[in-house]
């Protein structure tokens, strides 16, 4: 009987082995790798800012146990271990960590990501993309490598429909002003085609006066910079202080007073943690600079 | 014997300290562990088991291996010079290395030939090119200068620094690939990186220690050595394919890591005398010891972060480079 008994169980896991089969979904990885999706993961760490924020606001927030000292939000995120920074993480910290899931991005340094690998750990890569909806794709993955795809789903729709009614609000443009979109400090450095802050200008009905140049970051000439003659001046900085400093630095001492947007004092603050970081806060980094380009056709909806 | 006794004891000196420097190694981290973790690891405990063996042992080998390599390296340099103030780095082989393998890197050629990787005999010969250039510009004009082979030296390795940065700039624009180049680091360090340098420190220590009376005999002038049965034209090409060998296998897995290999030569012979029988083995061993308590310093003197290892050797070896120029006055 007793044999029987054991047959019985034997045969019910060998049935149920096929159903749980198939949820055992794989997904590859942007380097290439797979993945098996077995039981949801508990222990995430995040390589990334824009990784972390996404994880949060998939819900994910508890389960997260390491973050880059980067990583300031949301507020929680703070709170977690941090393992150093993107490009220099500490893989003894990794290790101690104990993670099921280590989401990573190119820019961790694919040697980076290769040396985890090799120690065996479960590491995740994406390619960030450049482009606004490249967003929408990093969180569907992340989504589906958590199994949060029906939060994902729900998260990305309402993104979806902010973008929208932003693409609704610019589309009567004719007149795409010229942006010269620089980080805060002396050394005029602004984003070119493989950036996604060029994106970000484009879809907000901008000209990037950089965006010809196929590089995601270079410091811009200056003389080039007074022949392009920009409409707009954009500082991408962390803090106003830091927008400040650099503002005045541009009026005053950058010898640049014949541009347009230094006469005008077209010199506005866009936050870095929302431009530079592709994640959930993307499109009101994009919502901002709509309305910085174009005030005029925001006005009628408050 | 005086000398035997000043040997034995250099010895003694050199294995305590690099064993402990070991130990402390694979106790020092950015991980707390105890001894009792040492000790479990010994058992099982998989997450201390990595940390320690695949991390930090890894690390504090290769770290010894590459500070041999680079000390080796200086020792032949130095013989072969006959200047105290030869080395991988001051020659510009270790610049002239590291732009080979930025060189392959960039060009996306990651392939191996007869089981090499390519990036490591792209490393050889660009640091090769530089030496023989030193060698040929130093034989030139009959009698060998010292500013010849510095100033060369210097120039070489600053072209060979410039392109390596362009190439660095070109591709990635990635800060952290050129601190990793130009400075040099252990972080990443792993087994395979190990069996990477280890067969050709071995090799070329091996004929090193062969060539060594010969390397004596050369100190007495080309003339006299021949006259006293040495080959001097062979042993010098073999003499500088090796070193070669060991500053391009160094740079291809660490970086360039700077006067490691022109200290360490230089301080041994003071020590224990020129006699390279002698001075080739204890100058690869203080090397190596000498990197494993850098590359402890790099990891946890800014605890989180790391130091290029690169900074912590120039700010050794480079005042103590001022001195010997000074002494030489």
């Amino acid at each position: 009987m007793i044999i029987k008994k054991t047959q019985a169980v034997f045969l019910i896991f060998v049935l149920a082995v096929p159903v749980f089969g198939i949820q055992n979904k794989i997904i590859i990885d942007d380097l290439g790798y797979s993945h098996v999706i077995d039981s949801p993961p508990k222990r995430i760490i995040s390589l990334a800012p824009n990784i972390t924020e996404i994880l949060f606001a998939l819900g994910l927030g508890e389960k997260v146990v390491g973050v880059t000292r980067y990583c300031d939000y949301p507020r929680e995120a703070k709170q977690k271990e941090k393992i150093g920074g993107m490009t220099n993480p500490s893989l003894e910290k990794i290790i101690a960590l104990n993670p099921d899931l280590i989401v990573g991005f190119q820019g961790n340094t694919l040697r980076i990501l290769e040396r985890l690998r090799s120690l065996h750990l479960p590491v995740f890569a994406i390619e960030m993309g450049k482009t606004i909806e490249s967003v929408f794709l990093i969180i569907n993955t992340i989504g589906a490598i958590t199994q949060k795809e029906e939060i994902a789903k729900i998260l990305i729709q309402s993104l979806k429909n902010k973008y929208a009614k932003i693409q609704s609000a610019l589309q009567d443009i004719q007149h795409e002003p010229k942006v010269f979109i620089t980080l805060h400090g002396m050394g005029l450095w602004t984003c070119g085609k493989d950036s996604f802050i060029d994106d970000l200008v484009r879809k907000a009905k901008g000209l990037n006066i950089a965006g010809k140049i196929q590089r995601r970051w270079l410091p811009y000439n200056r003389e080039q910079l007074i022949h392009e003659d920009p409409e707009f001046i954009i500082i991408i900085s962390n803090s106003q202080e830091e927008f400040s400093k650099t503002k005045e630095w541009i009026k005053k001492k950058a010898h640049l007073e014949s541009i347009r947007a230094v006469e005008k004092e077209n010199i506005y603050f866009l936050d870095a943690n929302l431009a530079t970081r592709p994640g959930p806060r993307i499109i009101d980094a994009l919502d901002h600079l709509a309305r910085i380009l174009h005030p005029q056709y925001f006005e009628t909806e408050k | 014997m005086k000398a035997q006794k000043r040997r034995l004891k250099l010895l003694l000196i050199l294995l305590i300290l690099l064993v402990s420097g070991l130990l402390l190694s694979l106790l020092e981290g950015s991980v707390e562990t105890s001894i009792k973790d040492f000790w479990d690891l010994l058992f099982n405990n998989d997450k201390t088991h990595a940390i320690i063996f695949e991390l930090r042992l890894s690390r504090a080998l290769l770290a010894f291996l590459v500070g041999a390599s680079l000390s080796l390296s200086g020792a032949i340099l130095q013989g072969y010079f006959q200047n105290p103030m030869a080395g991988p780095f001051v020659v510009g082989v270790s610049s002239g290395a590291s732009f080979g393998a930025v060189l392959a890197i960039f060009l996306g050629l990651n392939i191996y030939i007869l089981g090499f990787p390519l990036q490591s005999i792209f490393a050889f010969a660009s640091g090769f090119a530089i030496v023989s250039l030193i060698y040929l510009l130093s034989q030139r004009k009959g009698i060998f200068k010292i500013e010849t082979l510095l100033l060369t030296g210097i120039a070489a390795g600053a072209l060979a620094s410039a392109l390596t940065s362009f190439f660095i700039f070109l591709k990635s624009e990635s800060y952290e690939q050129a601190v990793f180049w130009l400075l040099g680091s252990f972080a990443l360090s792993d087994w395979t990186q190990i069996s990477a340098v280890f067969p050709y420190f071995i090799l070329c220590f091996i004929v090193a220690q062969f060539l060594a009376k010969d390397m004596n005999l050369l100190a007495l002038g080309d003339d006299t050595a021949q006259s006293l049965g040495c080959a001097v034209n062979r042993v010098r090409k073999i003499f500088l394919v090796i070193s070669t060998l060991l500053a391009a296998s160094s740079v291809s897995v660490s970086g360039i890591i700077g006067f490691v290999g022109l200290i360490v030569p230089h301080w041994i012979r003071i020590l224990i005398g020129p006699d390279h029988r002698c001075l080739f083995f204890f100058s690869s061993l203080a090397g190596g010891t000498l990197l494993v308590y850098s590359d402890l310093l790099a990891r946890t003197l800014l605890f989180p972060t790391e130091l290029p290892i690169g900074i912590i050797t120039a700010a050794v070896g480079a005042p103590f480079f001022i001195y010997l120029l000074n002494q030489r006055r």
